[in-house]
């Protein structure tokens, strides 16, 4: 099952869900396809572990990173530039916006409501069943509601991203993937992709996983740690 | 318990929990603001209480008045706020009350930056507040060690009738590392009769308590400053705490590092064996009270010639590390303080320009 994605996706979940890396590497993937893709760094709420960290990589690799002005690159401050909603009324192949944690993240996306209107857009909730309070269904259904109400905007699918980092087992990855068809089932809208460590990748027990399947390749780690290299893009 | 993908900012909400404190005041600030956003969904669930101060200057007394009063309390803030409560816990201090402050620093002076920092070194361990007052002084690395950390805060701080603080950087507060936690400890502090105000219907001695940091008798004043700095004496007898890695066999120099520094460190030690250099580190885990007796023993051993001081700002640790190495080696200090953390790369370089 092959990831396909044009237009405009939205990635958006709860704090630490794991959606800038969800991001980075689903824009690495589908530049590697030859889809042309623009992704914009939302994240105006937390400091740290952000899009714009990998921002060299992924321009040497030929991926259009949208950030607020240098000078405000490390700040916490609600800045949007205004490339944003260029990027959004003339979207080209993919148009990937990275949003910040929870309904407080998210509520940037109601900023862009007018460049948003009449558009075909996916929205997708990262979850991982491993972090507090979506460690539950109704956990998820309650973060899909507050994101819901403060962005002004349906959620349309949900991306698996079970993980704890790098101790993450097989195992993991299939309690985390029947974790996430329960969650899409119970909000009666469609798992759209999983997430693996690349590592486990050809581990898997593919026949029990019923969707398509990302590798993520781990960009944003400490300094004592280096990311893995996205130059064999190809998954 | 099963393992939980938590940053630590959350962990430490969690740890404090844990350790049966229901009481957290705080004023946000970033990077530490997901420990009350953390707190603001889970107090509820336990019958704890979260309450935002109007500042931090609030915020210190709010503590100051929960402790007296004989409760589990504890406090996050970073650099700047936590100079606002410094008036405060030297209050505390003074009183002998019991409280937690967590600092997840960023880089100063002033406003300085939201990126990790150790800035505070000097503020937390010799200058929290005015007059004689110390602080027992933790350092965790890991997330882990945070939350091991701060469950044992709230019994040191009740062992010693004092404020404890953690000491992380931005880091600590804000990466995601798997956690497990110890089982619920919620305990009431075991020794409160001899000082908390909490009535005289619940104690069993018939002596009233009083908390106060004022003494206007010079004797007495004296007295209590006698007792603080008694207590303090303990603290260095009894609760050092300190990690080495790579000090099995010889060693050229020694790294003497802490928090999220001393894991770029161990990278850094990690790589330069690969090439045949051997480097051991001290990792201080207290940084109050410093484990110097393990310094003194690391330094002691015959090919070690240099201590090198790893840490982020402008060279604060490194005074501690000079005066416990005695003149015995030279000694030296490397590090960042603008929330660029040092790479591995430039630490080994500076090992190998230094003594290797």
């Amino acid at each position: 099952m092959k990831l396909e994605f044009k237009g405009i996706v939205i990635i958006v979940g709860a704090y630490g869900c794991g959606k800038t890396e969800v991001s980075i590497n689903l824009a690495v993937h589908m530049h590697a396809r030859g889809t042309a893709v623009r992704l914009a760094d939302l994240d105006l709420v937390n400091p740290y572990f952000r899009t714009r960290e990998a921002r060299h990589e992924l321009t040497r690799l030929g991926i259009d990173v949208v950030l607020p002005p240098k000078q405000y690159m490390h700040a916490d401050l609600p800045i949007l530039t205004p490339e944003v909603s260029g990027m959004l009324r003339n979207p080209s192949g993919l148009a990937l916006l990275d949003v910040g944690g929870d309904e407080v993240g998210a509520t940037v996306l109601a900023a862009l409501a007018d460049s948003l209107r009449g558009k075909v857009l996916q929205v997708l909730q990262v979850i991982n069943p491993n972090r507090p309070h979506t460690n539950t269904i109704d956990g998820c259904l309650t973060i899909r509601r507050e994101i819901e109400a403060k962005a002004n905007i349906k959620i349309t699918g949900i991306v698996g991203n079970a993980n704890f980092m790098e101790e993450t087992t097989e195992q993991d990855i299939l309690v985390g993937y029947d974790f996430s068809r329960r969650v899409a089932e119970a909000g009666n809208v469609p798992l759209v992709f999983i997430t693996t460590p690349v590592k486990l990748l050809t581990r898997l027990d593919k026949k029990a996983i019923q969707c398509p399947v990302l590798a993520l390749k781990r960009q944003l780690v400490p300094p004592w740690k280096r990311a893995e290299s996205l130059d064999t893009s190809e998954s | 318990m099963a393992k939980v993908l938590m940053k630590g900012n959350e962990a430490i909400g969690e740890a404090a929990i844990r350790a049966g404190c229901l009481n957290y005041f705080a004023y946000p600030i970033t990077p530490q603001s997901e420990v009350a956003e953390y707190l603001v969904r889970r107090m509820p669930e336990v019958g704890g209480v979260f309450l935002q101060g109007e500042s931090e200057v609030a915020v210190g007394y709010m503590i100051f008045g929960a402790a007296g009063a004989g409760e589990r309390v504890f406090t996050t803030s970073s650099s700047p706020g936590i100079s606002l409560m410094s008036e405060a816990i030297s209050y505390i201090a003074a009183a002998q009350c019991p409280a937690v402050f967590v600092n997840i620093m960023r880089g100063g002076p002033g406003l300085g930056g939201i990126l990790p920092s150790q800035a505070d070194y000097l503020q937390a361990t010799k200058g929290i507040g005015h007059g004689d007052c110390r602080l027992l002084v933790m350092a965790p690395a890991s997330v882990q060690e945070a939350v091991e950390m701060v469950m044992n805060a709230f019994p040191l701080a009740e062992k010693y009738r004092n404020p404890v603080m953690i000491l992380g950087d931005g880091l600590i507060g804000q990466m995601m590392e798997p956690v497990a936690f110890p089982d619920h400890l919620k305990s009431e502090p075991t020794n409160k009769d001899a000082w908390a105000t909490n009535g005289m219907d619940h104690r069993k001695s018939k002596s009233r308590n009083l908390v106060k940091s004022l003494f206007l008798d010079p004797v007495q004043l004296n007295d209590n400053n006698l007792q603080l700095k008694a207590k303090y004496e303990r603290m260095r007898a009894e609760t050092v705490m300190s990690e080495s890695y790579n000090t099995d066999g010889d060693y050229t120099g020694l790294i003497v590092s802490y928090g999220t520094m001393s894991r770029v460190c161990r990278t850094a030690i990690d790589m330069l064996k690969a090439e045949g250099i051997e480097v051991g580190m001290l990792r201080p885990q207290t940084l109050f009270p410093f484990p110097e007796k393990a310094l003194a023993d690391a330094v002691s051993k015959p090919s070690c010639t240099h201590v090198l001081s790893i840490e982020m700002s402008m060279g604060q640790m490194v005074e501690d590390v000079d005066r416990f190495v005695r003149g015995l080696l030279p000694v030296s200090w490397y590090g960042k303080c603008g929330g660029d953390i040092p790479t591995p790369e430039e630490v080994i370089d500076v090992v190998k320009e230094r003594f290797a």
